[in-house]
């Protein structure tokens, strides 16, 4: 849990920084939260200046580097600078669309030590996952998969974006990923990138944001790096989400060194500096931009009476849809059902 | 007694004491423990030894702190008790 001088005081470094490495991608998701960077073709940066990234960031001690895309292993010099990380201490966790997993790549993987990896899947059938991810992908994924399992790679989770069409699988995504000899994890539906034309259709209803809120909190096993807001407080404060961390604990570099105060924030209206020419720790510490986010007190729920418990939810969520940071979450359910959950 | 922050865990100072994160867990540990603690240079996946300074002012807290740490698995006594 966040102490809670945080929320006035910000650390001198970010905890984890989640990096789109490449815009690069064999697949063309309906809620992909990159879309919209893919689309710009604004180039990447060269090998060089992301060792100096890392450089940059091992000095600070930051502990962990979310590698995403983009699908990262599409990138030539990927694992190159993975384990140029590694070499820096720097703990990686990559996430994949597991489609390019083959017996090559995972047996170079195997080989690297901290090394974390999530698999996206978005069903627990190959008609859900693939009316989402594309056709054809939940056998690809589930191939990728099984190699993971042949080269006993066991750090890996399988990440399910939970949204209303794919919500009423959880239970059986849950039992898959059990039998694959994964973590399950669940992630939240956002209005980024393309996630915005899709909003309509995939965000899920207040019923099903409290039946997935009750199945979190009886499946404490499944994790969830994010804020469910129908979470009891007890769920809630085991889960020690309490506070959004972007420009607090994290920030994200975008795949030409934009960087920003999380991935589902690359807005231009968010944007931070350039890693390329500038430290992105230094960015962390001196932005305006990051300045703003941590400022933001959520005066729409600031006198609600579980405000401690999570601080208006989601900025990216509120921005998306309300274009306001201080509007609180729109998912909130203590809104919607106007009393206590 | 001295004590060594565990090979498996970074830690880095920060204003209100000490931060922890467990390379196997990937979990952060607070501390606050302002300038009670400190810990010594050393390279990714070292043992690096903590430094105590708050033993006369408050040996109870820290001693109960230290316990924490121990049993979190982030540190542990060079006495060959853990």
């Amino acid at each position: 849990m966040l102490p809670t001088a945080l929320t006035d005081e910000a650390l001198r470094a970010p905890v984890n920084v989640t990096w789109e490495i490449t815009e690069a991608c064999n697949l063309s998701c309906r809620h992909c939260l990159s879309a919209d960077l893919r689309a710009q073709q604004r180039g990447e940066l060269t090998p060089e200046e992301c060792r100096r990234i890392v450089d940059d960031l091992a000095a600070a001690d930051v502990f962990q580097v979310n590698f995403g895309g983009g699908e990262p292993f599409l990138r030539k010099d990927f694992l190159d600078l993975l384990a140029y990380a590694q070499a820096k201490g720097i703990t990686s966790c990559v996430s994949t669309n597991g489609t390019v997993l083959d017996d090559d790549l995972v047996g170079r993987l195997a080989a690297m030590s901290g090394l974390f990896l999530q698999v996206s899947l978005d069903g627990a059938s190959p008609g859900t996952n693939d009316a989402i991810r594309g056709a054809g992908t939940f056998a690809r994924i589930l191939d990728g998969v099984d190699c993971l399992r042949r080269h006993a790679l066991r750090d890996f989770s399988l990440n399910m974006v939970v949204t209303k069409v794919n919500v009423h699988e959880v239970g059986e995504f849950a039992d898959l990923a059990a039998r694959l000899g994964a973590k399950a994890r669940l992630s939240r539906f956002r209005p980024s990138g393309a996630g915005c034309a899709s909003w309509d259709d995939y965000r899920l209803t207040k019923a099903q944001l409290l039946e997935l809120s009750e199945f979190l909190g009886e499946h404490t096993d499944i994790l969830t790096g994010d804020s469910f807001f129908s979470l009891t407080p007890e769920s809630r404060r085991r889960l020690g989400l309490t506070m959004c961390g972007a420009a607090r604990m994290t920030m994200a570099i975008a795949p030409d060194g934009g960087v920003y105060p999380c991935a589902f924030l690359t807005d231009p209206a968010f944007l931070a500096g350039d890693a390329a020419a500038e430290s992105p720790v230094a960015i962390f510490r001196e932005s305006e931009v990051f300045a703003r986010l941590r400022a933001n007190d959520n005066a729409a729920c600031s006198g609600c009476s579980r405000f401690s418990l999570c601080h208006g939810g989601c900025p990216a969520v509120a921005y998306f849809v309300t274009r306001s940071l201080e509007a609180g979450d729109p998912e909130c359910l203590m809104a919607a059902l106007g009393a206590g959950v | 007694m001295r004590y060594v922050v565990r090979g498996t865990v970074r830690v880095r100072p920060e204003a209100f004491g000490l931060l922890f994160y467990d390379t196997r867990t990937t979990s952060l540990t607070f501390v606050r423990s302002g300038e009670t603690l400190t810990v010594a240079p050393g390279a990714p996946g070292e043992e690096r030894e903590l430094l105590i300074a708050g033993w006369d002012g408050r040996p109870e807290a820290t001693a109960r702190l230290l316990q924490t740490l121990r049993e979190k698995g982030l540190i542990r006594a060079t006495d060959g008790t853990d």
